[in-house]
């Protein structure tokens, strides 16, 4: 490094690297190759999140700046303009707009999941040679807090969603609701899942349209019966990205 | 247990589940705090509100990244902010997602141990900055706070940038030491 330009490679260097790139002094292309290999390298993600955290101290000397007036109303303009209300799901929104009064029921001290996706491998169907039916699969784990984990499994040739619950246990105040979430309509639920045991749900066809390759599915903790207004009212306990296997 | 007032990490899970009112509860809390990053950065009041509206735009569409991260929830706020700045200014336009890649990695840690973290580790960036030369301190700020790139620093500080080079690595290196004793 004596002359100051070049990298000559090794984990030394790649701990500088990841400093760098962690400062923002990285362009084009390095600034690209690192961010993919930060990423996708398990020693130099170590590396990037001991600086991420540290280097997240000085957040706080960010000076605080009311932001323009109308952008906000520019952002929703952005995310949702006129086009949503052509959707389907567009019933839904006034249930989803009541959220703020009902949020107040939410049960703290649950922590937020963290998902595992795609490492499932599931017995390959027999597939019909004339359809093209996608197996679908999503993975939901749950960490600290709920110890609720679940695997959901949808099969476009059946028409359901097959669900079960890897750990977890019951709750006396308390059942899991399963949601969907396609683009970005709000949440759509797909019923209370028992805990310790196989759940099979027909889709209708506003659910069999909506749930797809990239379609979210999340968990949430609800009173009994699950949430009596359709809108979710708890704190999410598992989410996780549908992908096809 | 009530909890009239959400936290920012419980808006922003919110948001996964596309709820706009947790939006623009989100927006109207941290706003303030977005658009400083990306002014302080990008240095443009203009292209500091475009910037913000692609911020914004971005946590929506990502939210449910945060909460498979693990980040503290400010921390991932300013990071998604800063970021994007910094795409600005290194190619006056956003690089592409691959970038953002690197705001997804997981530390398996959820949000009490972050925050306990976090408070066990303010003022070690200070502490150890302090072991620095104030000139070379001042670098990683600015490049940190300011976006600055290694040719901007060389400028400040009038000295070439191969020199500036030598003297930010060998900084970054004694820095990464003092952080993890």
């Amino acid at each position: 490094m004596s002359d100051g330009r070049e990298h000559s490679g090794g984990p030394e260097d790649d701990k500088v690297l990841v400093a760098e790139y962690a400062l923002g002094l990285l362009d084009g292309s390095e600034r690209v190759l690192m961010a993919h290999r930060v990423a996708t390298e398990p020693a130099l993600t170590v590396e990037m999140r001991i600086w991420r955290d540290r280097l997240a101290t000085l957040d706080r000397e960010f000076a605080e700046t009311p932001a323009p007036h109308e952008a906000l109303g520019r952002i929703e303009h952005r995310l949702w303009g006129e086009a949503i209300d052509q959707r389907p799901a567009a019933r839904l929104k006034n249930w989803w707009n009541s959220v703020t009064t009902l949020r107040g029921l939410a049960v703290a001290g649950y922590a937020l999941a963290f998902v595992a996706i795609g490492y499932i491998f599931v017995q390959p169907p027999r597939v019909d040679p004339n359809t093209l039916a996608t197996q679908l699969v999503a993975a939901l784990q749950a960490t600290e807090g709920s110890g609720v984990e679940f695997v959901a499994f949808y099969d476009q040739g059946s028409g359901a969603v097959r669900i079960t619950s890897l750990s977890g246990e019951a709750l006396a105040e308390n059942d899991y609701e399963l949601w969907y979430i396609h683009g970005d309509a709000p949440a759509v639920s797909m019923g209370v899942l028992p805990v310790n045991q196989r759940l099979e749900i027909p889709l209708d066809e506003a659910a069999k349209s909506g749930i797809e390759a990239g379609t979210t599915l999340a968990v949430t903790l609800e009173r009994k019966g699950g949430s009596p207004t359709g809108v979710a009212e708890g704190p999410i306990v598992a989410v996780g990205k549908i992908t096809p296997i | 247990m009530m909890n009239p007032s959400p936290d920012i990490s419980e808006l922003i899970s919110r948001c996964a589940l596309r709820d706009r009112n947790a939006f623009r509860d989100l927006y109207g809390r941290t706003s303030a705090k977005l658009f400083g990053v990306v002014l302080r950065i990008l240095k443009d009041r203009a292209e500091a509100e475009e910037a913000l509206q692609e911020v914004y735009v971005k946590i929506w569409q990502r939210a449910d990244r945060y909460v498979q991260g693990g980040y503290s929830p400010i921390s991932w706020l300013v990071a998604v902010a800063r970021n994007h700045a910094l795409d600005i200014l290194r190619a006056r336009k956003p690089v592409n997602d691959d970038i953002d890649e690197a705001l997804d990695i997981a530390d398996g840690g959820p949000d009490p141990e972050q925050a306990a973290m976090d408070k066990g580790e303010r003022g070690r960036i200070d502490t150890c900055l302090a072991t620095l030369d104030d000139d070379k301190a001042d670098c990683v700020r600015g490049a940190y706070l300011d976006g600055f790139s290694y040719e901007e620093l060389a400028a400040r500080h009038g000295v070439p940038l191969n020199t500036m080079r030598t003297w930010l690595r060998r900084s970054l290196i004694k820095l990464r030491e003092c952080l993890s004793e």
